[in-house]
């Protein structure tokens, strides 16, 4: 099966860094992505459909069939773009007459939906290829606690999602175990971090970034791993308006997956950007050594 | 006591007929961490509620509770008893606000129309395309404009959400 990427706009626009880690790891497990040219924003699940869905399943069709026509497969490295691009492909195959109605749209501008485009999440072919990443490790993260965040959009709806369980998720922690760290338990795990009410209300996504860092806390953590880039957005660049709102001092490490298995890989913090990380990851590096 | 607004109702029903299904049990409410940190001012079993009345001018106009302050984490919708798809009636209804010219999020139009000018939310700056090279990362190459501008006028975009806020 060929993959190509599906960026989406926040990892390349805002967070290059994570994108060299996601590349470089599949990189060392021998997986050839490509790349796909002239593809837009999904568009957002939590955004545009929210004000006009025919447009979201447009453009998110669109995006589909520009994959389509090269005959690959989509590898996302965002859950928001995972979940509007299986979201979209499951409303068309499901009711006929709006797949008619969407490629009437897209018949505007020469393109057909068919439909034969399979949409992965990275996490999710990471875990896939779990075997080869055990054997691939040559720096386990010995002793380091990780508190994964899957995030809702990797899991739910599960209908759509069809993915690890949408309410007990299991892969990133086995993923995490599998470069040799402790994946921690704690009571929010399957919580969201707030990000999207940022739109809305700036307090209220601020308190429940701060209760998922109590219950992460508690759980005694070192860092916190995530594989969406509005969630690692969130929690590397707003522990610091929560500690302002609520005179708390959080200061974890965040980190994409893909950057500790590429460090657990044997590659360099400057080969992967860590430098550009807000909250320091030097204890970290440390602690690994 | 309030009347039943059949015509509303059924308006949100023909958009998802699992509004039907509620039977008000709260469970939405109780697991919603939108809920939790608002200390119950958000509460989307009252938005199903008030869908079921129809009460188009609270949840249009007036906007009680907040419907923008949902954040699609989906957990009501993978744990209601009854299978409803609360973010499908909730997006349905936003879209209705939008569309009908009622007051949304700024945040939401700054997106939209960094969409309608770009064809992304967000676009490269000239210190993200330096760290790109840094990092020997390939070029962007962005979407084309002419396309998306003609996919949407098709879906006549920019008209039903009231960009220019003119209606
Ligand atoms: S959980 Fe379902 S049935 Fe119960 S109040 Fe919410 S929407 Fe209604
Ligand atoms: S999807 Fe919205 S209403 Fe449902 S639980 Fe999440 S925040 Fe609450």
């Amino acid at each position: 099966m060929t993959y190509k990427y599906f960026l989406g706009c926040v990892i390349p626009g805002r967070l290059p860094y994570l994108e060299a880690s996601a590349r470089k790891t599949f990189e060392k497990l021998g997986m050839k992505v490509g790349d796909q040219a002239n593809y837009s924003c999904c568009p957002d699940p939590t955004g545009a459909g929210q004000l006009d869905h025919l447009t979201w399943l447009a453009l998110g069709a669109r995006n589909l069939c520009l994959f389509e026509e090269s005959n690959s497969n989509i590898l996302s490295l965002c859950s928001g773009c995972t979940e509007t691009l299986k979201a979209v492909k499951y409303s068309l195959e499901k009711d006929n007459k709006l797949k008619e109605e969407i490629n009437s749209k897209l018949n505007s501008i020469g393109k057909k939906y068919k439909g034969n485009v399979e949409v992965k999440h990275f996490a999710q072919v990471l875990y896939e290829n779990i075997d080869s990443i055990k054997k691939k490790v040559k720096k386990p993260l010995k002793d380091l606690k990780v508190a994964s965040h899957p995030g809702c959009h990797y899991l739910r709806p599960s209908e759509i999602m069809q993915w690890d369980d949408p309410l007990v998720p299991k892969t990133l922690d086995e993923l995490i175990e599998a470069i040799g760290a402790d994946p921690v338990d704690y009571s929010l795990k399957i919580d969201c971090c707030g990000n999207p009410v940022e739109k809305s209300n700036k307090d209220i996504s601020l308190l429940m970034l701060e209760n998922k860092l109590k219950s992460m806390k508690d759980a005694g953590t070192d860092c916190i791993a995530c594989v969406c880039p509005a969630c690692y957005q969130q929690f590397e660049f707003n522990q610091k308006e929560v500690n302002k709102n609520s005179n708390t001092n959080y200061n974890f490490p965040v980190f994409y997956i893909t950057e500790l298995i590429a460090l657990a890989f044997g590659m360099n913090a400057e080969e992967i950007g860590l430098k550009y990380h807000r909250v320091k990851t030097d204890e970290i590096l440390q602690k690994i050594s | 006591m309030q009347m039943v607004n059949f015509d509303f109702k059924n308006e949100i029903i023909k958009e998802d007929f699992s509004l039907n299904y509620c039977y008000q049990c709260g469970t939405c409410s109780s697991i919603c961490p939108v809920a939790f940190a608002s200390e119950g001012e958000y509460n989307p079993r009252k938005i199903i509620e008030e869908s079921l009345m129809g009460l188009k001018s609270l949840l249009i106009k007036e906007q009680k509770p907040n419907i923008w302050l949902c954040s699609t984490c989906q957990m009501c919708v993978e744990e209601c008893p009854q299978e409803v798809f609360l973010t499908g009636i909730f997006e349905s209804l936003k879209n209705k606000i939008v569309q009908t010219g009622e007051k949304y999020p700024e945040a939401f139009k700054v997106q939209a129309k960094a969409i309608i000018d770009n064809g992304v939310a967000i676009s490269l700056s000239p210190p993200i395309i330096r760290r790109r090279k840094e990092l020997k990362l390939p070029n962007v190459e962005s979407a084309d404009r002419i396309e998306l501008k003609n996919l949407l006028k098709a879906t006549n975009f920019e008209k039903k959400i009231n960009i220019n806020g003119d209606r």
